[in-house]
């Protein structure tokens, strides 16, 4: 399995005759290998790496299924598309569509269901409940900063400009707390989707307006112990289980 | 010791896949055989530091896994090749050693040269720049043992590690083995008695998670003298352990 056999007493392999006895041209084959299989980070992840101080928290981050640039695309298509309806048909589609991205988003940051090499990540250095944190914090900063963006153009009003965030928080952390107790992204996307669904259908039946789920100020605490509540479970989840030496 | 067990126990729910294990290891290459479901991924998978164990002590390279500082040094000095390790179909072999390598906070600049020295190791030099979804099983087994050896580690934990490997790849791997001995605790966990053999110079037979037989290879085929089913001497020394452990 081992690499060829290349060493200095196999003379007469270079093309300027034999070599020098103690020319070990496996290590030096080793060495261009090293120069030329070198990789170079892109902008993002030495960006990353610089921040976080970390390399591999950094590759773990760019290498984040919903931050791939795929994803990323999809996200922006359809905010753009919520702003372009909104714009045309007045109702806050951007408003209505970005927690539900959120927390999708967020779902996928954490790895069994999505991850193939989920069972290995587990045993690395880097943990991967750090992994989980840089990867949400990443995801829900991303899509309160295009969602915000969407709002904007798509010319609501501030408070529904920035009135969803709150509810964006408390879909995250839903999905966040899903996932970790399931042990299944998909788990968590279904839950923060369906939590926003319930949330907006409710906030209809009460006083028929899909709006009232965005704009009513009684829910801000509700969201918020969600938000909160979600984050401690997905925290206690990925505990650092104890040992018993 | 590098690796210290004593009355290790693994439950799920009502399950318990490791009943009680005492071990101990240093430096050499150590076999885990057993048949299905006898507890060895079990055992493999807490002294990855992947699950912790239910009671019992468990101490690796003589540090607590259960504290999360050395249980970050274990894992530095780790290499773990999963029994189903899962690829990511658009990584390039270099990357996805490289990934790993960054993973177990290998300094930077050790990475490049360490991941070219893994790559050349398990013979994937002419597949480096291969994207993973274009190689053979066995090809994706060597790029598994390739991240394992990638931060030349104290602790290797090998399941099934030559699966899929064809008979020349697997005569290489077992020198492989012998040469990694040397110097790291390597734990190999097998259902080809032949692995054992060759490359182990001690095994353990595990069976419904308790550790029925240690000892030598040599030992292991001397059981199997009076009796037991195989076409090999050690098969014949496997079969009559597991047959008086079910007595």
């Amino acid at each position: 399995m081992s690499g060829p056999e290349l060493t200095g007493d196999r003379g007469g392999l270079a093309a300027g005759g034999p070599l020098p006895p103690d020319v070990d041209l496996g290590r030096v084959w080793l060495g261009v290998a090293t120069q030329v299989w070198r990789r170079r980070p892109g902008r993002v992840e030495r960006l990353a790496g610089r921040l976080l101080r970390s390399p591999g928290l950094a590759r773990a981050l760019v290498t984040t299924p919903s931050l791939l640039l795929g994803w990323v695309i999809a996200t922006v298509v359809l905010l753009a598309a919520g702003a372009v309806a909104t714009r045309a048909s007045g109702t806050p589609w951007v408003a209505l569509c970005a927690p539900a991205l959120a927390a999708a988003g967020i779902a996928y940051a954490y790895g069994p269901g999505i991850d193939p090499a989920w069972e290995l990540s587990c045993s690395m250095a880097v943990s991967d409940r750090m992994v989980l944190l840089v990867r949400a914090l990443a995801l829900f900063g991303l899509n309160a900063l295009l969602g915000v963006a969407a709002s904007a153009v798509s010319g609501a009003a501030a408070a529904l400009t920035f009135g969803w965030l709150i509810p964006m928080t408390a879909m995250c952390g839903l999905a966040l707390a899903t996932a970790t107790v399931a042990r299944s992204a998909n788990a968590g996307v279904a839950a923060g989707l369906a939590g926003w669904v319930i949330a907006v259908l409710a906030g209809k039946a009460v006083d028929g307006h899909v709006l009232t789920a965005i704009t009513d100020s009684a829910l801000v605490l509700p969201y918020l112990a969600i938000a909160a509540c979600g984050t401690a479970i997905a925290v206690y989840m990925t505990r650092i289980p104890r040992g018993t030496a | 010791m590098n690796i210290e067990t004593a009355g290790l126990i693994r439950r799920f729910g009502r399950t318990e896949a490791v009943a009680g294990v005492d071990l101990q290891a240093g430096p050499g290459v150590f076999g885990l055989l057993g048949p299905n479901g006898a507890g060895k991924t079990t055992l493999l998978r807490m002294m990855a530091t992947v699950i912790p164990p239910s009671s019992g002590t468990l101490r690796l390279l003589g540090r607590d896994p259960g504290a999360f500082g050395p249980r970050r040094e274990i894992r530095r000095r780790l290499g773990y090749l999963p029994q189903s390790l899962g690829y990511y179909p658009s990584f390039t072999v270099l990357e996805f050693v490289e990934y790993f390598a960054l993973l177990k906070e290998l300094p930077p600049a050790r990475v490049p040269g360490a991941v070219a020295a893994a790559v050349e190791q398990v013979g994937l030099g002419d597949k480096a720049r291969a994207r993973l979804r274009t190689l053979s099983g066995g090809m994706l087994r060597r790029v598994g043992i390739a991240q394992a050896i990638v931060n030349k580690p104290e602790l290797l934990l090998l399941d099934e590690p030559t699966a899929g490997l064809d008979p020349e790849q697997r005569v290489s791997f077992r020198a492989m083995l012998r040469d990694l001995g040397q110097r790291a605790s390597v734990v190999v966990s097998t259902h080809l008695v032949e692995d054992v053999g060759a490359a182990c110079t001690e095994v353990a037979l595990m069976h419904q998670g308790k550790i029925v037989f240690r000892g030598t290879p040599d030992e292991l085929t001397a059981r199997g003298v009076a009796g037991g089913a195989g076409d090999a001497p050690l098969e014949r020394g496997y079969t009559a352990v597991l047959a008086e452990a079910r007595s």
